[in-house]
């Protein structure tokens, strides 16, 4: 006997006949047994689908035998690659599409369904008339589908599906019923930031997911706030905020403040305005317990008085115990705690954290500015206020000024506009000092009645390095900046107040201010029209406010161009982040006659699609990027795809990557300030490949941009993890040295020089928040900065994008305890690059007449210097042997010591060979750069554990152990300039200090000491 | 004995009588019935299970397909014949090799087929079939009238056509070879058409193989109202003119090179 597998089938051809036959009992037999042979005949089956059709729309046939013929019918439209027709016979089929079978039919056909069905829903949605025209079996399907995943415990498949259906009834079922719904909440929410292309639909999940984040018996107050801001819903985030203020647990308060530092790091001034107005005001406190933030914001104070401070904290919460007597203790501590957070959102503490961090962990490396110094030609004023700016950016927000005030005369050969920004550097170095600003900028400031002896350019420039100091938490300064607008018609000034006010009332949308920078604008000066253009957007950033046709409307009136630039970056500015709605106004931008206007449609698209990486928004860009006839908007449309992709910041180099072979230079142009935009700080291998020809490029401007592309992807990283960073600085310190560069390019060394080692190596470029939200200061600082290209000064929007890379720990008076933390990693892959020891070497071998003993001498001074002060910087700290990174246990303390204590031994310290660590301790407040955040762990049994585990930012510490006393550190302001003696008696406690650090467990810290 | 076996196999012989009686429409319903009887025999193509009586099932099954192939071809229906042929297939190419005794009727039957498709002009098909039959098979005469027909079919050997209905092999084959003569005349009027511009009427008639001029009138009435029948001859113009012309698509093939010739200018 032949066995089964013997007698195959050959062919379906007797089945197929049989399906002519009238008895309806032998056709429905025929198709029973197609079924099961359609996997192999189909292509004989396929010559018969119009019996199989009639047969499914024969009314007289039975419904199962109907469906049956659907199903058929349906599988071999699914082999013919006609999934749209095998979609409709398998809705016909009904039941007996069965969605849980394992085949690549049912994957496919569910895919597809799912696809339909989404788009469907999406359509319904935008067109508002009703969902009526979905079948009813392609719902049925779906749900089935949805139901299945959230019963099989796929709940992000089913949540995935839901939110791309926009079923958010489906959505809500996926998340309460899955076993995790803290996580399963944090996954949608990050699919929709991720995934969700339409802005009014990600509202509604939004919504939805603060709906159910509020009804978790443990609400996460971190991410319902961070949804809340995204719905810019002021008045949910104060009620949480109070909420947890009125706790009487402490640790709902660390919560809160949490909370307020997250917001904070988004940027949303305006919300954050709001929010801190709907918080009641503190009630009349006994004045004892206010906080120093507020009480007494100068921190001008010495050693003596912050430590006194401190000791009155430490003792506040005991204080405020015993006071029942003056007033009801719960409203005392609310009240306190009200003036704590109200100081965190209005953005002064976390700034004023910063400023400190900054400052006591400046790494900058002095000697790169001395040999540019030395390198740049006199004469050549783009140079020398190339180095000017460079230098601003070196020591951004960290308030030493040491090189301009040890080349003074150097400095004073900057005329005009160059004195213009070199008067706005110091503010980009003085960045965040809130309190300081004013008075530190007071010798170049417009005087009163204008008598003043100073040049209107260090006027104007003054103003604009306020607006800087200022940026986005401008509430102390706009009314002077206005005065100072107000007060004069002389147009660098306006230029200057313009920007200044731009900046420190950013996205605030005061009318009134509005209105006088538009009183500037009306006067139809160029200088001042263009700052007042961009002022008017900065204003009015991501209002999507009708102001911007009237800023249209001039922009078509007036005869200057710089004007009509000015205002098209500012609508552009207006927009930000608007997404659809911005469709309109892009179109009618982006149409205009005026290159000028669609080079600012370009910037409307790139502000307004920032991040979402929108296909539409690319198709649009890349489209002018190749056929516009003005070399500007081609250039700008490249540049654009940067701000649209930096949320992916991975696909970049790989859509730019043709055009980064463009034979049109200023293609190649703004394909390298894409990448450098959109993989700012990332170190993205591909990044570099991509940029390292166009550094090379036979144009000048080119090579400029590369450059300084190039520095803003290798920003923080350093050699050990890509070789590429050496490489690169080495051929910065050869461009900048070449007599017969080009200046362009010499230019953008320069500036690349600056921004690789930015705010004192301390600070990285980062365009998204750690929740994944938009920084909107960042984005708009770096689109400003892309402007540079018409208008130097704007160079120092730059500085807007910085961000620290600190993990800077906050107990619950807000100030910074020692706290040790552990980085799982070697510790020279995040080091700080090694400071550039021996310029001398290099340029001995190629011009040995130049170096004579006074260079020679001049720079061994200068390294001198260098050390002296990086010295005196450690001293000045009180316990900042915690604050300076505390290389684990390998490097022995002595060594710390060795340093400290002999300038001149340092060389021989160098030479000897160390065991390679394999991890590091790391004391806060801590440079934590983003590569490293991933090996951040913190150790089990310390006394403080973080409300949060976030690898960097500020984070808020538990206090375990809050009767011992505590020891600070990072307590020295940075105004008290670096005295030497405050520093000796530190030594002591640093050597201690440091000396538990080699043991391998983490010892408790030491006893506070008055070092006073 | 099975006792659905036996029903069928009763039925059988009651079908088989009825079709010597030549009493049609008895069979034809009979056939209906058990066609439907056998789709419950699970030992049958397209499943071919193993079951005890799977022989004697298949070897019935095969018969009453067999029969009813030829009744078709009594009652002259090429669609049943068409449909009875397939089903009946599997028989023979995938049951039949290994475990049934080949059937008499075989090749009788592949032959039919064969002159069918020749009758239904299916060339293609025609040669598809020939290809899955064995060397010995060529070699039966039933088989071999059906090549040689074609053959002749393709040289225009009409004559030879004709003349073969004499020595058909089975009486059944006289049904086709009728319709044969059909599709030879269809085939010389469209080669006509092709080659002459008219012809007269007596011409034509020879051509076309008819007895009379009424017949020809009648056939052209009938197949090709087309032709033009005046002065004492046809005429084939109308039915050249009418014959599509198909047109350059020019404009739109300017369209296409123009956009792709600015395509080209734009890529970067």
């Amino acid at each position: 006997m032949a066995t089964a597998a013997a007698t195959m089938v050959s062919s379906a051809g007797g089945l197929l006949a049989m399906l002519n036959e009238s008895h309806p009992q032998l056709k429905f037999h025929a198709v029973t047994n197609l079924i099961s042979f359609v996997d192999q005949f189909w292509p004989e089956i396929s010559t018969s689908i119009p019996i199989l059709e009639s047969l499914y729309e024969d009314e007289e046939f039975g419904q199962h035998q109907r469906q049956l013929a659907a199903l058929l019918v349906s599988k071999v439209f699914y082999y013919l690659g006609e999934l749209n027709d095998s979609l409709s016979y398998a809705l016909g089929a009904g039941p007996l599409f069965d969605i849980s079978e394992d085949s690549d039919y049912v994957h496919t056909l569910l895919a597809k369904a799912i696809d339909e069905y989404a788009s469907l829903r999406s359509k319904a949605a935008e067109s508002s008339d009703g969902a009526a025209e979905i079948d009813c079996r392609l719902e049925a399907i779906v749900e089935r589908m949805l139901d299945k995943c959230i019963i099989d415990g796929k709940f992000q498949q089913g949540m995935g599906i839901a939110i791309e259906c926009r079923r958010l009834d489906k959505l809500e079922e996926a998340i309460i019923r899955s076993d995790n719904v803290h996580a399963t909440l944090a996954y949608s929410t990050h699919v929709s930031h991720s995934f969700i292309y339409c802005r009014e639909y990600r509202r509604e999940v939004l919504q939805l997911l603060v709906k159910l984040y509020q009804k978790l018996p443990s609400p996460d107050y971190l991410s319902t706030s961070q949804c809340l801001m995204f719905l810019d819903e002021p008045e949910g985030v104060a009620n949480i905020l109070e909420k947890l203020l009125r706790s009487e647990n402490k640790e709902d308060a660390l919560l809160a403040f949490q909370v307020a530092f997250d917001l904070v790091e988004n940027e949303h001034q305006a919300f954050l305005l709001n929010v801190r107005d709907r918080l009641p005001t503190p009630k009349s406190l006994p004045s004892e317990s206010l906080q120093p933030e507020s009480s007494d914001p100068a921190p001008i104070q010495n050693e003596n008085s912050t430590a006194a401070e401190d000791v009155q904290m430490i003792d506040g919460s005991s204080a405020s115990m015993t006071d029942v007597l003056e007033a009801d203790p719960k409203e005392v501590m609310y009240a306190e705690r009200l003036t704590k957070i109200k100081g965190i959102l209005s953005g002064e503490t976390s700034i004023q954290l910063t400023l400190q961090f900054l400052y006591s962990h400046n790494k900058s490396d002095l000697l790169i500015l001395k040999t540019i110094k030395q390198s740049v030609e006199m004469r050549n004023s783009v140079c020398h206020s190339a180095t000017i700016y460079a230098n601003a950016i070196m020591h951004a927000g960290t308030t030493v000024d040491t090189f301009l005030r040890d080349n003074l005369d150097w400095l004073s050969r900057a005329t005009n506009w160059a004195k213009f920004s070199a008067t706005a550097g110091l503010g980009v170095i003085h960045r965040g000092h809130l309190q300081q600003g004013r008075s530190l900028m007071a010798p170049y400031l417009p005087q009163g009645g204008a008598g003043g002896g100073g040049s209107p350019y260090s006027e104007g420039g003054a103003l604009y390095a306020l607006g800087l100091i200022h940026a986005n938490h401008g509430e102390g300064i706009k009314q002077f900046l206005r005065d100072s607008l107000r007060n004069t018609n002389v147009e660098v000034i306006q230029h200057g107040a313009c920007l200044g006010l731009g900046l420190a009332a950013l996205g605030t949308a005061d009318e009134d201010i509005y209105d006088e920078v538009k009183t500037v604008l009306y006067t139809d000066s160029a200088v001042a029209g263009e700052a007042a253009g961009i002022s008017m957007g900065l204003l009015m950033v991501g209002t999507a406010s009708e102001k911007a046709s009237e800023m249209l409307a001039y922009a078509h009136e007036t005869q200057h161009e710089k004007i009509i630039r000015g205002l098209a970056l500012g609508i552009a500015l207006t927009v930000y982040g608007r997404e659809e709605e911005a469709d309109t106004l892009i179109e009618q931008m982006t149409q205009d006659q005026d290159p000028i206007l669609r080079y600012g449609g370009m910037y409307a698209l790139a502000l307004a699609y920032r991040g979402t990486a929108n296909n539409k928004a690319i198709r649009q860009l890349l489209h002018f990027a190749v056929s516009d006839v003005s070399d500007d908007v081609r250039r700008t449309a490249v540049l654009a795809l940067g701000f649209v992709l930096y949320s992916e910041p991975a696909q970049t180099p790989r859509i730019v990557s043709l055009l980064s072979e463009s034979y049109n230079p200023h293609v190649r142009y703004g394909a390298a300030l894409a990448v450098g935009i959109s993989c700012a700080g990332t170190g993205l291998s591909e990044a570099i490949s991509l940029l390292e020809p166009l550094t090379l490029d036979a144009v000048d401007f080119v090579r400029q941009g590369a450059l300084i592309a190039m520095a803003m992807v290798m920003v923080q990283i350093n050699e050990a993890s890509d070789s590429r960073v050496g490489t690169f600085r080495r051929q910065l310190e050869k461009i900048i040295r070449d007599k017969h560069e080009d200046t362009m390019s010499k230019m953008g060394a320069i500036l690349a020089s600056g921004i690789l080692d930015a705010g004192g190596r301390n600070v990285t470029i980062r365009l998204l928040s750690k929740t994944k939200h938009d920084k909107v200061t960042a984005i708009v600082g770096l689109a400003v900065f892309s402007q540079f290209w018409y208008w130097y000064p704007l160079i120092y929007f730059v500085s807007l994008s910085f961000s620290p890379t600190a993990f800077i720990g906050l107990n619950y008076d807000l100030k910074v305890p020692r706290f040790e933390f552990l980085s799982h990693a070697k510790p020279f892959l995040f080091e700080y690059p090694k400071p550039t020891t021996a310029p001398t070497t290099t340029s001995t071998v190629k011009l040995p007449t130049a170096v004579l003993s006074t260079s020679a001498k001049a720079k061994a001074r200068a390294k001198k210097e260098a050390e002296q002060k990086a010295n005196a910087e450690k001293s000045s700290g009180l316990e900042s042997s915690s604050s300076s990174l505390n290389t684990g246990k390998g490097k022995p303390s002595s060594e710390k010591d060795g340093e400290v204590m002999q300038v001149d031994s340092l060389p021989e310290k160098k030479a000897e060979p160390e065991p390679e660590p394999t991890f590091e301790i790391l004391t806060n407040p801590a440079r934590v750069v983003p590569a490293q955040e991933k090996f951040i762990k913190f150790l089990e049994d310390n006394r403080y554990v973080p409300v949060k585990s976030a690898p960097s930012g500020f984070v808020l510490l538990k206090d375990l152990r809050p009767n011992e006393p505590e020891v600070l550190s990072l307590t020295d302001a940075p105004a008290s300039a670096a005295s030497a003696t405050t520093g000796r008696p530190a030594v002591g406690q640093q050597s201690s200090s440091s000396a538990m650090a080699v043991d391998d467990e983490p010892q408790v810290p030491q006893p506070f000491e008055y070092t006073s | 004995m099975d006792p659905q076996l036996t029903e069928v196999s009763q039925m059988f012989e009651r079908f088989k009588a009825a079709f010597i009686r030549k009493d049609f429409d008895s069979c034809a319903n009979l056939l209906s019935q058990l066609k439907v009887l056998l789709t419950k025999f699970r030992s049958l193509p397209p499943l071919f299970e193993n079951t005890p009586n799977s022989v004697n099932e298949v070897l019935l099954a095969r018969e009453i397909y067999e029969h009813a192939v030829v009744l078709s071809v009594k009652i002259e229906d090429q669609d049943a014949f068409e449909r009875d042929f397939f089903q009946l297939k599997p028989y023979y190419t995938d049951a039949g090799s290994s475990r049934l005794p080949p059937s008499q009727q075989e090749y009788l039957i592949l032959g039919l087929n064969l002159l069918r498709l020749l009758v239904q002009n299916r060339i293609a098909e025609f040669h598809t079939e020939l290809e899955l039959l064995s060397a010995t098979a060529l070699e039966n005469p039933c088989i071999k009238h059906a090549v040689e027909l074609e053959q002749s079919f393709m040289e225009g050997a009409y004559n030879r056509v004709l003349s073969a209905r004499q020595n058909a092999p089975h009486e059944t084959y006289v049904y086709f070879m009728d319709l044969l003569a059909k599709t030879v005349r269809d085939e010389i009027a469209g080669c006509s058409e092709k080659a002459y511009d008219y012809l007269s009427i007596n011409d034509a008639r020879q051509m076309l193989l008819f007895s009379s001029d009424q017949e020809l009138l009648e056939y052209i009435k009938e197949e090709h109202p087309d032709w033009e029948v005046k002065n004492g001859s046809v005429y084939f113009q109308k039915a050249k003119d009418s014959a599509p012309c198909k047109e350059i698509p020019s404009l739109q093939l300017i369209n296409q090179t123009l956009s792709y010739a600015r395509e080209l200018e734009r890529i970067v």
